[in-house]
């Protein structure tokens, strides 16, 4: 019994960050239906950021997490404006290798710099700490993962519904060419997406070097849970990426229960048979 | 009698874009169809085609009931379309392009390109056979896309806005196009137009449909006549002032 | 019969310059082993041309095809370790236990394939990828295929033409020169046929091609299945080249992605495109690290590669072919 609540807590907590890495990737697809397969390398980003900075500087890793948001949103921007416009108006292919070959030159670029060797942060306010609640141990960084990914999701929540900046980014992502008519600037509109999709999931990375291997491959596992993460939630939905990511954290952590080499399997089983069987997801348009 | 359409309906959530239509079509023919916008004559396309599934009703070519067959058994059988976005393939040149619909019949490459140069050749394209597509005028799309459904040797085609986009010189001459292949292919033909000239004087008969439901049938003199008919185009002010 | 031999073998409706290069490519290509003798040269070779094997058959589904697929290396592992485990456990001779290898993948294919095609676009491309990341997985996790240890091939001495192993690499170098001609010979036999029109027909237009008596998805799925049955028939060769295979060897997403990379850059929809990737990709992968010396840095090959990719994206979506057409377009006028 034990166990099975210290599973569900990890399973929920893995979960949020698992939402959280997936909203960007759901922002960007709502906002101009652009599949970004950089993702993951936009989260391994935040991780070394974090990596670095609380190495080379006595930078507690925590503190680093306004750092590597800001980086993501930079990288973001700055990959929309030079490569995503560009690509935008060709066909679906070129779309397709250009976000591959985005996220090919991020990974290999990480691996020149970085080498293959796998990091960890060692030291840090939330490092190797666990809290006690009741009888349920968790690791504090995991937890408080968890609560900024939360505060992440209400924050960008508000930003999209109560704000006016918010509006005109939805209006873009309804129809575009009416939205350049009401006089909104889409180019804008696409870079803030990307913007903040790359903050949100570098954010994301940060928190998850905290407890987890910084390798320059480590994107792709994590492009894949956001693609199984976002199929489930509906593409598009916020909402829908967050109850999705807890799902899907739940069921890595139970699958990996019975058969840890193939907790990963599960997930991308998930999104096979979601795209196929149900292509809206649970709350997707 | 060659197409026979019984009471087909054909719903999309609660919206009813055929609704209980039926017509015959006989061999040799040329019957048109025509109908305001959103009357539900592309609907009625697709339906026969095969894009879309009926709810309701039957199709019958032939004597065969071809309901709800997917558009490659359709054509199989010997009806073939062309469509009003005008679906090129832009990276096969235009004697390919032709290819693909000779495929249809043969598996062998040498036959099916004898049959794609004879029909390049009675469209007037032979010049254009090696080019690509996508950099030709409108009008010499229209004549690939044409010659690319008679490769697939067809008994009823069915054409889709021909006309759309031409000026009048060009549409003259794809008349004369289409009147030569149906002389030579033997073909009966289903077409569907908003250009009134191409489309009144090409056809023998006419139907008329508006919101989803026939409402006249007739040569095409008599049928523009008929007061439901200017009233579906005009409005009933205009019908009334005639 | 003749005319099925003129098929495969004539280039006659192509540019006379492609056929002249295609002629001093491959007499480079023959005599390469007596040109070169370093054994850093000749692997190299050998691996362009496995690269380039690769490329061919991935050519059917993501060029001619349309399709992004990102999962070739499951079927590489296929063709890998049915050899490799015919071979150790009964030892089958090589030639035959290729066919079980192809057989598998393209069975896999063929099943897959069905419900995977109701999807297009970005959605298939991610679901190959989930798939070959299962196999892979699956065959980390099995015992009975050596799990993560993977399988040795015991080595056998001098030249032995049943196992396919040699102690030379101008063997080799022969070896998958043959296995690339026989798919070189099938791709240009493919392009011409009926079902190599149908898939481009499929790939450029659905409708138009539905319209046209093609069954849009049946020729996707036939697509789909041969790709996965060629690709198998590299992994073969790698098993008898190597000698030692495991998951992270012969079935990596790295591998699916350096396939992919090689066709896109090169050409994707021509047949001269995959042979243009790999002729770039592998001898700068493999010089560009040795340039660099004790210290290699990996990935710097790939960066640049990447950034080709990108551009070409940007720019001309049909590869180094498809510029080296609209230049030659633009002379001609």
């Amino acid at each position: 019994m034990e166990l099975t609540v210290q599973l569900i807590v990890y399973g929920i907590l893995m979960g949020l960050v698992f939402a959280l890495i997936a909203l960007g990737l759901s922002l960007i697809f709502g906002v101009m239906n652009i599949v970004n397969f950089a993702h993951g390398e936009f989260m391994m980003v935040g991780m070394y950021i974090a990596y670095l900075l609380s190495t080379f500087l006595p930078l507690d890793p925590l503190l680093s997490l306004p750092f590597a948001a800001g980086a993501g949103y930079l990288l973001g921007v700055v990959s929309y404006r030079l490569l995503i416009h560009h690509i935008l108006r060709g066909p679906m292919v070129a779309q397709l290798f250009g976000t591959f070959g985005l996220m090919l030159f991020l990974r290999y670029l990480a691996m020149y710099i970085f080498t293959p060797d796998v990091r960890s942060i060692k030291q840090g306010i939330l490092v190797g700490k666990t809290l006690s609640i009741g009888w349920i141990n968790v690791d504090a960084s995991k937890v408080v993962s968890a609560g900024v990914c939360i505060l992440a999701f209400a924050a960008v929540y508000w930003m999209i519904y109560r704000t006016k900046l918010g509006r005109a980014l939805r209006a873009t992502s309804i129809d575009s060419e009416a939205a350049k008519y009401m006089g909104i600037d889409t180019k804008g509109m696409n870079a803030l997406a990307w913007g903040i999709g790359g903050a949100t999931v570098a954010l994301a990375g940060a928190l998850l070097a905290h407890f987890y291997y910084v390798t320059p491959t480590v994107g792709m596992l994590f492009t894949l849970i956001a693609f199984a993460t976002v199929a489930l939630g509906g593409f598009g939905s916020i909402v829908g990426a967050f109850i999705a990511g807890i799902l899907i954290g739940l069921i890595m952590v139970v699958s990996g229960q019975f058969v840890s080499e193939l907790k990963f399997s599960f997930i991308y089983i998930v999104y096979f048979l979601v795209v196929i069987f149900r292509p809206r997801g649970l709350f997707g348009w | 009698m060659m197409l026979e359409v019984k009471n087909l309906v054909k719903e999309f959530g609660g919206l009813v874009a055929n609704g209980d239509i039926s017509f015959e079509l006989q061999r040799g023919e040329i019957l048109g169809l025509i109908g305001p916008n959103g009357a539900g004559k592309s609907t009625l396309f697709n339906c026969i085609a095969g894009y879309y599934k009926p709810t309701g009703g039957n199709i019958l070519f032939e004597g065969k009931n071809i309901t709800g067959w997917p558009p490659h058994q359709v054509t199989r059988e010997g009806i073939a379309r062309t469509f009003q976005g005008m679906k090129i393939m832009p990276n096969l040149t235009v004697e390919e392009n032709v290819m693909i619909g000779a495929f249809c019949r043969t598996g062998n490459r040498q036959i099916a390109r004898k049959e794609a140069r004879e029909i390049l050749d009675l469209m007037g394209l032979t010049g254009e056979a090696e080019a690509l597509p996508t950099g030709l005028p409108i009008a010499a799309q229209k004549r690939i896309e044409l010659a690319r459904a008679i490769a697939t040797r067809p008994r009823l085609l069915m054409l889709d806005e021909m006309a759309a986009g031409l000026n009048p010189l060009e549409t003259k001459e794809i008349i004369q196009t289409l009147q030569k292949i149906k002389e030579e292919r033997k073909l009966t033909l289903f077409l569907t137009e908003h250009v009134m000239e191409f489309i009144m004087t090409v056809s023998e008969r006419v139907i008329v449909i508006a919101a989803g439901k026939k409402i006249a049938e007739g040569p095409p003199v008599e049928v523009a006549r008929q007061e439901k008919v200017i009233e579906a185009y005009l409005g009933e002010r205009y019908a009334k002032g005639r | 019969m003749r005319q099925l031999l003129i098929d495969i073998f004539s280039f006659g409706d192509r540019p006379r310059f492609e056929r002249i290069g295609f002629l001093i490519f491959i007499i480079i290509v023959l005599v390469f082993p007596w040109m070169v003798t370093s054994a850093y040269g000749r692997a190299v070779m050998i691996k362009f041309l496995l690269f380039a094997l690769f490329g061919l058959g991935w050519n059917l589904i993501g060029g001619y095809g349309g399709q992004v697929d990102l999962g070739q290396a499951k079927n590489v592992g296929f063709g890998a370790y049915a050899t490799a485990l015919m071979i150790v456990w009964w030892k089958v001779p090589f030639w035959i236990t290729v066919i079980p290898g192809i057989v598998i993948a393209a069975a896999e294919s063929f099943a897959v394939a069905y419900p995977m095609f109701r999807l297009k676009g970005h959605y298939f491309a991610i679901a190959t990828l989930c798939v070959a990341l299962v196999w892979k997985e699956l065959f980390i996790f099995w015992d009975w295929t050596g799990g993560a240890r993977g399988v040795e091939i015991p080595i056998r001495s001098g030249v032995d033409f049943v196992y396919m192993q040699f102690n030379s690499p101008i063997y080799y170098h022969y070896f998958i020169l043959f296995l690339f001609l026989l798919q070189f010979f099938f791709m240009n036999w493919f392009r011409k046929s009926k079902l190599g029109y149908d898939v481009q027909a499929v790939r450029d237009n659905e409708d138009a091609a539905a319209s046209l008596g093609i069954n849009v998805y049946r020729t996707k799925v036939i697509n789909y299945t041969i790709t996965g049955g060629l690709g198998a028939l590299g992994g073969s060769f790698m098993a008898v080249y190597y000698l030692y295979i495991d998951p992270d060897a012969v079935m990596p997403l790295d591998l699916s992605i350096l396939i992919a990379m090689t066709v896109m850059v090169g050409g994707a929809g021509s047949i001269w495109g995959p042979i243009i990737g790999a002729a770039i990709l592998i001898p700068l992968d493999m010089y560009l690290g040795a340039w660099l010396g004790a210290q290699k840095r990996l990935g710097i090959d790939f960066m640049i590669y990447a950034m080709i990719m990108m551009v070409i994206a940007a720019k001309e979506p049909k590869g180094i072919w498809g510029i080296i057409e609209r230049v030659r377009k633009k002379g001609a006028r």
